[in-house]
């Protein structure tokens, strides 16, 4: 008993020392009040003279019951000289908190993509709460606009968008999702380029006339809002931080081929479509005298479907001709050369050309930096087989 | 002998490098660019040549103060001891602001109470004041959390890395290289950590040999963790102040499971909690040593220490810039003369097994 006694200050000692570094690496026990503090989804970026405007888009509880429960949101603006400012300016209006920890979407809107975006885009690298894995979007128009546009598919029009950058959608090629780090990379990197999806959104058809069911619902909620689906297949070329040109379908497509991003995803030729199931590609650096880059792509593919019947044992075999094989490698060609012109156009470094010159060697960097994109010797080769 | 000689290895292999991972290696990468790693190889080599030294001293099996008591007699003794307290205290005090900046940013998600950290005062006022079994015990712990949270970070950084991005080798200079090497100098005291150990471990034949490898392995880990901090931030990675919360950030199925690097965050963070508390252990176990009377003066000396790094760590709140630019700028000098120069002067002095005369030392 004397030596339980003898021992318990040193164990009452340590059970307090247990319990304080518990409460140390608590987080305050995960607790948000909902009543203080904005969760926002996503964020839109517009740029009004000097001034910009945020629109968050914030959300919130929608009931508890199975009818009516679910995530749904509402769209906040706000306005300053900085995005801070804007962010104050929230938290005026409202009361709430901004809290960006799950900010996954920040979508640049037309005005704020014709100066610099970093002087925007800043904020939220030096914010230590904001994750650089938030992705990045330019759309047409105004931000504000597709934000707090209603969305066909979900009730969030966050969610909505971020479902067209779902992995699944990287795979298919018809989309190149770009981070916060990613583009920061490009932007303070030697090349001083990157890129972003473009987003444009297009009313449903028919929605204005009232879908059946929980569309009908939404729309009587919305006071009668055109429903939207959005499309991000084009991507945003970026340089020195302003939007200086836009890839079209096509050409992101071949950009996603030469990111070795495409599996499953399927292009279309004279009528046919092949669905790609294996993909390699890259850019390379070629030294020696004036120096260039090679951009090669090689896949396997298989025909998906094509605008004429065909006899079974050949629907069973899904297999290119060697006429078709050649065929589609020079659509693949052309696409990826249309690809260069655009960057060469939007002087956007698009594949790190400086960044690779400089990687390879310091000399060639000093010699070659200032050597403009449209005078750089740029070898295309695409080749695609049947899968056998 | 109170630590046994394996959980020597540990620290050294495994905790001593997570010490380094919150504020140096982005603070590296402004400095040295790509070459963030070269300045971190350079010390970690000179601390491996240190911490052989201070474990040939070992060789003795007597702790430093009884060896410079009977060289140097009581008076010296006392006065070694306390100045070298006073730079282990100094040398503490990064590394427990670093615990602060990093508490705030990662185990919160909006700004906290200032006051969120004043706990780990309380932790460290414990930990110093307990004998040495339980630190060789603690590490025996936190030697496979530090592993199994370092391969979970490396694996979930390991899609998003570019090594390319470290090219080309030397970049930055010798001007890098040197700036690097001046302000990484605060972060690497590895050796001096040990002095205060020495005597209180068997020494094993080939041990010092043994602890230089062990250290090389930590700091290979350590110069990979800079190689993939750079090759997934790049030209931003002077921006990403808190490394090791940072690089495991981005895999793909983040989406779907969530911030799951967190896990092995919060892991090294716990590892850190006890490698900032280690200099306040050795500060106090010097100074009892040296006054004899470890049972009532290491509590309130623990006390007293804690309570002062905990008014000067609050008092200098806004300061943190100036208190790590203070630290790996203007006042670097102090590392090495204290944390290599002593170290290294004892073991030459001190060192040796035997006298002139063949006969076995004191």
């Amino acid at each position: 008993m004397s030596k339980f006694l003898k021992r318990l200050p040193a164990k009452l000692w340590m059970i307090v020392c247990a319990a304080i570094t518990l409460a140390f690496f608590a987080n305050d026990f995960g607790l948000v009040d909902l009543q203080e503090t904005a969760l926002v989804l996503a964020a839109g970026i517009d740029r009004d003279g000097e001034e910009f405007s945020l629109t968050a888009q914030i959300a919130v509880p929608k009931g508890t019951d199975r009818t009516t429960g679910g995530t749904s949101s509402v769209e906040i603006e706000g306005r300053g000289a900085t995005i801070p400012e804007c962010l104050s300016d929230i938290y005026a209006r409202t009361g709430w908190v901004p809290k960006l920890v799950f900010c996954d979407l920040l979508v640049l809107g037309e005005t704020a993509t014709r100066g610099d975006v970093f002087d925007c885009l800043d904020y939220f690298l030096r914010n230590e709460y904001i994750p650089d894995a938030c992705l990045l979007a330019a759309c047409a128009g105004s931000a504000k606009e597709l934000i707090s546009s209603a969305s066909a598919i979900d009730d969030t029009s966050a969610l909505a968008l971020l479902n067209l950058f779902s992995e699944a959608a990287q795979k298919s090629g018809q989309v190149v999702p770009c981070t916060l780090r990613e583009f920061a990379i490009g932007y303070f990197g030697e090349s001083r380029s990157g890129y972003m999806p473009y987003v444009r959104a297009q009313a449903q058809e028919g929605s204005e006339q009232g879908a059946g069911g929980q569309g009908a619902a939404q729309n009587a909620e919305q006071g009668q809002q055109a429903q939207k689906v959005y499309s991000a297949r084009e991507t945003a070329l970026f340089s020195g931080g302003a939007l200086t040109g836009v890839l079209t379908s096509e050409e992101t497509f071949a950009f996603s081929l030469l990111l070795e991003k495409v599996y499953a995803g399927a292009v279309t030729a004279d009528d046919k479509t092949y669905v790609i199931l294996k993909n390699k590609g890259g850019a390379e650096l070629v030294k020696g005298g004036v120096p260039g880059l090679a951009l090669r792509v090689e896949c396997k593919v298989q025909i998906a479907g094509e605008h004429k019947a065909a006899p079974p044992d050949e629907l069973a075999a899904g297999e290119l001709s060697e006429e078709e094989e050649v065929r589609l490698s020079q659509t693949l060609e052309e696409h990826i050369r249309s690809l260069w012109q655009a960057c060469s156009e939007a002087d956007c470094d698009l594949f790190f050309f400086r960044r690779s010159l400089r990687r390879a060697s310091r000399e060639l960097f000093a010699k070659w930096k200032e050597l403009p994109l449209s005078e750089l010797d740029v070898r295309v080769h695409a080749r695609a087989k049947s899968l056998r | 002998m109170t630590l046994r000689p394996r959980q020597i290895l540990f620290f050294l292999a495994a905790v001593a490098p997570v010490g380094k991972l919150v504020l140096l290696p982005a603070q590296l990468a402004g400095i040295a660019g790509n070459d963030l790693w070269m300045p971190a190889l350079a010390h970690l080599l000179f601390q491996a040549a240190l911490i052989f030294c201070v474990l040939l001293l070992a060789r003795r099996e007597r702790t430093v103060l009884s060896l410079i008591r009977a060289c140097a007699g009581g008076g010296c003794a006392a006065s070694f001891a306390v100045l070298y307290a006073l730079f282990l205290l100094f040398c503490a005090f990064l590394p427990i602001v670093e615990q602060k900046v990093m508490v705030r940013s990662i185990f919160y998600d909006t700004i906290p109470a200032h006051l969120v950290f004043a706990p780990f005062f309380l932790f460290s006022a414990y930990l110093a004041c307990r004998p040495l079994p339980a630190l060789g015990r603690i590490w025996d712990i936190l030697t496979p959390v530090s592993v199994v949270c370092l391969i979970g970070l490396f694996l979930l950084s390991a899609g998003s890395c570019d090594f390319g991005a470290l090219a080309p080798a030397g970049a930055a200079g010798k001007a890098g290289f040197f700036a690097g090497t001046a302000a990484a100098f605060s972060r690497f005291s590895d050796a001096a950590f040990l002095l205060p150990l020495v005597g209180r471990f068997r020494y094993e034949r080939g041990f010092a040999a043994k602890g230089v490898l062990c250290y090389l392995a930590g700091g290979g880990v350590l110069l990979l963790f800079l190689a993939v901090f750079y090759g997934v931030f790049g030209e931003i990675a002077p921006l990403q102040s808190l490394a090791f919360a940072r690089v495991g950030a981005f895999f793909p199925a983040r989406g779907v499971v969530g911030r799951i690097d967190y896990l092995f965050a919060f892991g090294l963070a716990f590892v850190m909690a006890f490698y900032a508390v280690l200099p306040v252990h050795g500060a106090v176990g010097l100074v009892c040593e040296a006054f004899g009377e470890r049972k009532l003066l290491a509590p309130l000396l623990s006390a007293g220490v804690n309570a002062a790094l905990f008014a000067a760590v609050y008092l200098l709140n806004f300061y943190t810039v100036t208190v790590v630019s203070l630290f790996s700028g203007t006042l670097f000098w102090v590392f090495p003369v204290f944390g290599a120069l002593v170290p290294l002067l004892l073991a030459l002095l001190l060192g040796r097994r035997r006298d002139r005369g063949g006969r076995r030392a004191e």
